[in-house]
C-alpha cells in the first residue's frame, strides 16, 4: 500500500495503478458510439428497447424511438408524471444480487440486469417496456388515473408493444452480456497495452534524459578544462617571454662587445645563446598566438591589402633563408589583381609560415613559388548535407594565395592531420627538419579567422601546393 | 496491494518471474484451468507481435474471504526474454509477492541465476529489497531428463530463506502448491505490515482454505504448505508467536 518513494515509482505510478488496481468503468472500456450501434442492432433484432447505464449512473446508450403508447401517454399530465416517476425509479434500481423486474403503470414490464466485469458490477442493462403473455390488456388503473384517455386507442397501442416472456428477455440479456463481456475484455486488454506502452516509453525517456544529463555534465567539464588550458598557455607564454627578452638583449650586447672584447670562442658561445634565445622566443610567440586564436581573443585589423606588395614582402624576407638552402624562391602575380579586405599582418604570417615550411622541405635545387589569383568560393548556407546545394550556395569573390614547392610532398592520410597543433609528419626525435609543429596549425586558425580555407594539393611532378582562399570583400557587401 | 475501504476489497499483486521458457505462462494456464469459473476471470495474454517490447500475462482471481474482506488477486507473468527489460521493470512494480519459476534442467542454471539477479535489480529500481519481498522458488520441468536432482535441490533449499517447490507445470503438478505457498507468504507479510486481520478482520487461514478449495486442492492447506522444501521458517515461527 505504501511504497517506499523512489524516482522511478513516482513517475510511472499512475499508469501502474491503472494497470493493477483496475477500478474500471464501463466508459473506460467501450466506445460510446460503437455501443450505441450495437444496442441499435439489438433493437432491430428483438424490437425491445435497451438502455445501458454505467455504474456511475451515466446513460451510455438508449434507443431514441419512443413506443407509440408512451408518446400518447405523454400528452396527458398525470400519466406523464407517473412515467417520469417510473423512469426515475427504474434508473435507481440496483440489480444486486438478482435481476429485478419492474411493472409500469401501463402493465408493461421492465427488466434490469447487472453488467459485471472482472467480478465487479460496472453497469446496468434495462430492457423494456415489453408486455408479458399473461397481460393482454392495459392496466385498468391507467384510465382511473386519467379518465380522458381513449380506451380503444390504449388497447391498440398496448398491443403494439413487443411481446415476450421474462424468461426470454433474461435469455436475451444473458447473450447480450456475453457479447458485451467479450467487448469489455478486448477493451481492457487494449487499455492495458496502451498504459504499458506509455509507461514503457516514459521509462525509456527517463533513461535517455539521465544519460543526456550525464553527457552534458561531462561536456561542460571538458569545456571548462579546455578554457583553463588556454588560459594557462597564455599566462605561461607571457611569463616565459619576459625573462627571455633579457637573455636575448644581454647576449646580443655581449656579442656586440659592449661589455668588452671577447675571444672567438666566447663570441661563438654568446652568439649561440642569442640564436637559441631567438628560437625559443619564436616558439613562445607561436604558442601565445595559438592560445589567443583558440580562446578567440585575437582580433583582426582588416583593411585593403595589395596582394602583390604582400607577396614581394614575404619573398624578400625569406630570400636569405632560401639562398642558404639553395632553393629558388619566386613570386608571380597577374596584372590587375584586385585588392583584398584582410588583416595584412596576419596574412603575412600565413604566407611566411607556409613559405618557410616549403623551403624547409624542399631539397637543394628545388623551387618554391608564391602566386595569387582572383577566384570564387562557395558560401555554404550552413546546411551540412548536399541536398538542394544549388539553392543554398552562392559564389563569393575570393582571392587564392598559393605556395607551391617541389619538396617531398605530403601523403594522403597526413593531409588531414598536418593542421593539428604540435603534429609533425616526422615525429621522431632524430628528424632532419626543425620546428615546433605549430606553424600550420596557426596558419589554419588565422585563415579560419578570415572565413577562408586552406587546401593541400599535390604539385606536379612532385611537391605540395598550399592553397589559401579568403573572401575578397567584406561580408556585408559580399555577393 | 490496494485496499478499497468502501467496497471492503483487498487487491494483491503477485508476479511470476523467471528466465525465458521456464514455464511462467504454463503455471498461469494451469491455475486458470484449476480454478472454478466464479473465482477466475479470463487469462489475458498481451502479446503485441510487431512490437516486442510488450509481453505479459494477467490472471485475475477473486475470493470472498471469510473475514468480510474480499480478496482480488492479480497474477502477472513477466516476459523472460532479455530484450523485454522495460516490461519486466514495469510489471514488477508494486508487486506484493514474487514466484520465481526456475528451469530444472542443468543447462539452464546460468539463465536462472541471471534472471534472479535481474529481478533483484528491477526491484531495487523501485526502491524494494529482494530480502523484504515475499518470495517462493519453483523448480519446474521435473519430468525432463538431465535435471538437477531432488537431493541437490533439497540440500540447497535448506540453506536458503525461500520455500522451494518442485513442479511439472504442463501437467499441473506443484502449480497450486506453489501458488498457495506464495499467497501464504504474501498475506502473512502484508498482515504483518498493515495488520489486516486486526483492522479488517481478514482471516488468512480461512482465505487459504477457500483458495485451495476453489483451485481444486484435495489436500488440506497445512499439507500443501509442507510440500515445500526449506525456507520460510522465520515466517511460520512469526505466526506461531
Amino acid at each position: 500500500m505504501t511504497e517506499p518513494p523512489s524516482p522511478v515509482a513516482a513517475r510511472s505510478e499512475r499508469s501502474l495503478d491503472e494497470l493493477t488496481a483496475s477500478r474500471l468503468t464501463l466508459d473506460d472500456l467501450v466506445d460510446r458510439s460503437a455501443l450505441r450501434e450495437m444496442a441499435g442492432s439489438f433493437y432491430e433484432l428483438f424490437q425491445i428497447q435497451l438502455m445501458i447505464y454505467s455504474e456511475e449512473g451515466i446513460l451510455l446508450s438508449a434507443v431514441a424511438e419512443q413506443p407509440e403508447l408512451y408518446a400518447y401517454l405523454n400528452e396527458f399530465s398525470a400519466p406523464r408524471e407517473a412515467l417520469v416517476e417510473l423512469a426515475r425509479r427504474v434508473r435507481a434500481i440496483d440489480p444486486r444480487p438478482a435481476d429485478v423486474t419492474e411493472h409500469c403503470i401501463t402493465g408493461a414490464v421492465y427488466q434490469v440486469f447487472g453488467l459485471d466485469y472482472d467480478n465487479r458490477q460496472i453497469g446496468r442493462l434495462i430492457l423494456g417496456p415489453f408486455r408479458s403473455p399473461e397481460r393482454r390488456e392495459v392496466d385498468p388503473k391507467l384510465v382511473e388515473l386519467e379518465p380522458s384517455l381513449d380506451p380503444e386507442q390504449l388497447k391498440a397501442l398496448f398491443a403494439r408493444l413487443p411481446l415476450a416472456t421474462t424468461e426470454t428477455v433474461a435469455l436475451i440479456a444473458r447473450h447480450l452480456k456475453g457479447a458485451l463481456d467479450l467487448i469489455l475484455f478486448s477493451g481492457h486488454k487494449a487499455l492495458l497495452t496502451t498504459n504499458m506502452h506509455l509507461a514503457s516509453v516514459r521509462d525509456s525517456f527517463r533513461e535517455l534524459q539521465e544519460k543526456n544529463a550525464k553527457l552534458q555534465e561531462a561536456y561542460n567539464r571538458l569545456k571548462e578544462l579546455d578554457r583553463l588550458k588556454s588560459n594557462f598557455l597564455a599566462t605561461v607564454s607571457h611569463e616565459l617571454r619576459t625573462p627571455l627578452t633579457s637573455i636575448i638583449g644581454y647576449s646580443e650586447m655581449l656579442s656586440e662587445g659592449i661589455a668588452g672584447e671577447m675571444n672567438a670562442e666566447q663570441r661563438e658561445f654568446v652568439t649561440t645563446i642569442h640564436e637559441k634565445g631567438e628560437q625559443l622566443l619564436e616558439l613562445i610567440m607561436g604558442l601565445l598566438d595559438l592560445s589567443k586564436l583558440e580562446s578567440g581573443t585575437m582580433s583582426l585589423h582588416k583593411r585593403e591589402v595589395d596582394v602583390a606588395e604582400l607577396l614581394d614582402d614575404v619573398t624578400s624576407t625569406l630570400q636569405p633563408t632560401a639562398r642558404r638552402k639553395g632553393v629558388q624562391l619566386t613570386s608571380s602575380v597577374g596584372a590587375g589583381l584586385p585588392t583584398l579586405w584582410a588583416d595584412p599582418e596576419r596574412l603575412r604570417q600565413v604566407l611566411l609560415n607556409l613559405s618557410e615550411n616549403a623551403i624547409k622541405f624542399t631539397p637543394e635545387g628545388g623551387t618554391v613559388e608564391l602566386s595569387a589569383a582572383a577566384s570564387f568560393m562557395d558560401v555554404d548556407a550552413g546546411e551540412g548535407d548536399a541536398d538542394g546545394m544549388v539553392l543554398f550556395t552562392t559564389k563569393r569573390p575570393a582571392m587564392s594565395l598559393v605556395v607551391a614547392d617541389t619538396g617531398i610532398g605530403i601523403s594522403e592520410h597526413e593531409k588531414a592531420r598536418v593542421f593539428d597543433a604540435f603534429y609533425q609528419v616526422d615525429g621522431s626525435s632524430t628528424r632532419e627538419a626543425g620546428g615546433t609543429g605549430l606553424g600550420l596549425s596557426i596558419v589554419k586558425r588565422l585563415v579560419d579567422a578570415h572565413d577562408g580555407r586552406v587546401e593541400i594539393q599535390d604539385n606536379s611532378p612532385c611537391g605540395t601546393r598550399f592553397v589559401v582562399t579568403v573572401p575578397r570583400r567584406r561580408a556585408s557587401i559580399s555577393g | 496491494m490496494q485496499l478499497d475501504f468502501a467496497a471492503r476489497e483487498l487487491t494483491v499483486k503477485l508476479v511470476y518471474y523467471g528466465p525465458a521458457l521456464s514455464g511462467k505462462t504454463t503455471n498461469l494456464q494451469a491455475l486458470h484451468r484449476a480454478s472454478d469459473a466464479d473465482s477466475s476471470g479470463r487469462l489475458m495474454t498481451l502479446d503485441t507481435r510487431d512490437d516486442r517490447t510488450l509481453f505479459f500475462d494477467l490472471l485475475p482471481l477473486t475470493f470472498k474471504g471469510s473475514g468480510g474482506l474480499a480478496v482480488r488477486l492479480k497474477v502477472f507473468t513477466v516476459p523472460g526474454q532479455v530484450i523485454h527489460a522495460s516490461t519486466r521493470r514495469l510489471v514488477v512494480q508494486g508487486a506484493d509477492g514474487v514466484a520465481f519459476i526456475a528451469d530444472s534442467q542443468e543447462s539452464e542454471a546460468q539463465s536462472n541465476a541471471e534472471s534472479f539477479m535481474d529481478l533483484k535489480g528491477n526491484l531495487k529500481a523501485h526502491g524494494l529489497m529482494l530480502r523484504q519481498m515475499p518470495l517462493i522458488i519453483q523448480f519446474n520441468k521435473r519430468d525432463l531428463p538431465s535435471v538437477r536432482s531432488d537431493e541437490e535441490i533439497a540440500q540447497l533449499a535448506a540453506k536458503g530463506r525461500e520455500p522451494v517447490y518442485l513442479a511439472v507445470a504442463t501437467r499441473g503438478e506443484g502449480v497450486v502448491e506453489s501458488f498457495i505457498g506464495l499467497l501464504h507468504l504474501t498475506m502473512s507479510h502484508l498482515n504483518a505490515e498493515h495488520d489486516l486481520a486486526g483492522k479488517f478482520g481478514l482471516n488468512i487461514p480461512g482465505l487459504l482454505e477457500e483458495v485451495n478449495r476453489k483451485l481444486g486442492g484435495r489436500q488440506p492447506v497445512a499439507e500443501v504448505l509442507a510440500a515445500s522444501v526449506g525456507g520460510a521458517l522465520d515466517v511460520l515461527r512469526g505466526e506461531e508467536a
